[in-house]
């Protein structure tokens, strides 16, 4: 089938134009000479989002992982393609609502760990209706 | 193979992706103006809410049973109804994914050896889940008719299919056409269905099936009715097409959130909805050679809150195609002249555009005048000031500064997906 479409990179950026379209060679002097060396700026979509389909950006309220760099009103990214994984950061829905905490498992339980001492751990043994949202993959705060 | 792939309860399904404790609860979603239901999760069919209902009839069963109501969210619903399309198309390849509506695509299987079906199949459903957080059922079967069979039979029992129906045997599909009604094959109107029962006796779509060609041709709409016959054989009659199909006609129209009855009101109604129709115009990138436009009055007479009412009309035809909103504003204001009659009271008034044809001012035609060109840009430049501010900040005086004339839509969710300022709080 297509494999090119299929293991190529989900998301090829934001930009619409090509390298050819960039008109330097236009210009006179330090235009023609910088024209070797043309690329595309940084484009943060590229970085950030690895799945844009399956991204979401949340809003942070409260601060029960401030330990792990998260603040209130911080923005979360993210992605709901990537695997559960021991010590992941994941949007956690338990009782119908929707937690950030990190996820920890060990052989015989697992608990959803928040990254501030005034919140308790959560033992999921006590709980039936556990599920991941998605896996936080960037923050971010304004400074 | 061909597949269908199908949101399930698909605005229903949006709402609850950020409301997790309506999982396994009733949830419906109203129409614009939170005037019908348009969306009903398994649960409230289950209570006996109706589909394309009236909301204001069926409010008693939702309070009974609190069923949870939500005005359509369609910036929500559009964003989330992308994400399902591009991880089809990021799996299956560009090429062989068809956006069938806002909630269905048509997939081409193609290229997959028939061994490999089922697995793809529900690899299909698993990943558009697991990646958007919107469940979809699956029915894959040798032609698109068959396909849409496959899934109903997907959608009826999803507990046993696990929301995937393969007819990969002539034995399946023979077994599920004998359980299908003609009513509820795809393409089959409720006309056609009681016609072919009370005239010909025929009830499921094996009959069906087994008609001559001759027979669909005088009896079920000519050259479609042929192809609807062949497809149940298993024959491809309907091939996979050409996505973005631009549109014959382009139609704004919107019920007033309350009666109107000056003629000002009107005429910024009208101005609104036109500005807000060359858009979608300048989008599929036509011009537009006929506008008309039309208001409904509200009638007095209350029978079961059901009114009364009539629908006037008028149009006119424009010395030349155009894309550009004040050459259509123009026109549509003076019609509403004609049409509006003093001490009446209007509900509704839309506008439609029509005799469409590509916009040749886009790629810059010799022989237009050059001023032309310059209301062309001038929209371009309205077009991505208001896309990328939202909100409509720009638009034309006649459209009114201070009525809102969007729709009613007052259990809205938030633009979750859209809005920066709207995202969704987690704690």
């Amino acid at each position: 089938m297509d494999g090119e479409e299929f293991y190529g990179a989900a998301y090829k950026g934001s930009k619409q134009f090509t390298q050819q379209q960039v008109k330097t060679a236009n210009a006179t002097g330090f235009g023609a000479a910088a024209d070797d060396f043309m690329e595309r700026g940084i484009d943060l979509n590229e970085q950030l989002i690895r799945n844009k389909p399956a991204t979401y950006f949340f809003r942070m309220k409260g601060d029960a992982m401030r330990e792990a760099g998260i603040f209130d009103n911080d923005v979360l990214i993210v992605d709901r393609s990537i695997k559960l994984g021991e010590g992941k950061i994941i949007v956690a829905i338990l009782n119908g609502e929707m937690l950030v905490r990190r996820f920890h498992k060990n052989f015989s339980s697992a608990f959803l760990i928040p990254e501030n001492n005034r919140f308790k751990a959560i033992n999921l043994a006590e709980f039936t209706d556990f599920a991941v949202w998605g896996v936080v993959t960037f923050v971010i705060h304004a400074v | 193979m061909k597949a269908i792939v199908d949101c399930n309860n698909f605005y229903c399904s949006c709402e609850r992706l950020f409301k997790p404790w309506l999982d396994n609860k009733p949830v419906v979603v109203l129409s614009n103006n939170d005037g019908c239901i348009v969306s009903r999760s398994d649960e409230a069919k289950k209570l006996g809410v109706e589909m394309a209902g009236p909301y204001f009839m069926a409010k008693p069963l939702i309070q009974k049973h609190d069923i949870a109501v939500f005005s359509s969210n369609y910036n929500l619903y559009g964003d989330l109804s992308w994400r399902v399309m591009e991880t089809l198309r990021i799996m299956l390849g560009k090429k062989n994914v068809e956006v069938y509506s806002v909630d269905e695509a048509f997939v081409d299987l193609s290229g997959f050896s028939p061994d490999q079906i089922p697995e793809i199949s529900r690899e299909i459903r698993e990943t558009v889940e697991q990646w958007t957080g919107i469940k979809v059922s699956v029915g894959v079967a040798p032609t698109k008719v068959l396909a849409k069979l496959a899934n109903r039979f997907s959608k009826k029992d999803k507990q046993r299919t696990g929301c995937v129906t393969v007819f990969d045997s002539e034995e399946k599909i023979l077994e599920a056409l004998q359980k299908t009604p003609v009513g509820d094959i795809w393409g089959v109107g409720r006309r056609y269905a009681h016609s072919l029962q009370e005239n010909w006796g025929i009830f499921d779509a094996l009959q069906l099936r087994n008609v001559s060609e001759e027979f669909a041709r005088t009896h079920l709409g000519g050259v479609t009715g042929v192809r609807l016959v062949k497809e149940l054989r298993g024959e491809i009659a309907r091939d996979m097409e050409d996505e973005l199909v631009n549109k014959k006609m382009i139609a704004t129209t919107r019920m007033f959130g309350s009666p109107v009855s000056d003629i000002n009101s009107i005429k910024e109604a009208i101005a609104t909805y036109t500005s807000r129709a060359a858009e979608k115009l300048r989008r599929q990138h036509s011009a537009a050679s006929m506008i008309s436009i039309f208001v409904v009055t509200k009638d007095q007479d209350h029978m079961l809150g059901f009114n009364k009412s009539g629908t006037i009309s008028t149009y006119t035809t424009l010395p030349a195609a155009t894309s550009i909103t004040n050459e259509l504003i123009k026109p549509a204001v003076a019609m509403v002249d004609q049409l509006y009659k003093k001490d009446t009271m209007y509900k509704k008034a839309g506008v439609m555009l029509s005799g469409i044809i590509p916009d040749e001012s886009i790629q810059g035609n010799l022989f237009l005048s050059e001023t032309k060109n310059c209301g062309r840009r001038l929209m371009d430049m309205i077009d991505n000031i208001n896309f990328s501010q939202r909100n409509d900040v720009l638009k034309f005086a006649s459209s009114g500064t201070t009525r809102d004339w969007k729709m009613r839509q007052e259990m809205r969710s938030g633009r979750y997906t859209t809005r920066w300022e709207e995202l969704f709080e987690v704690h």
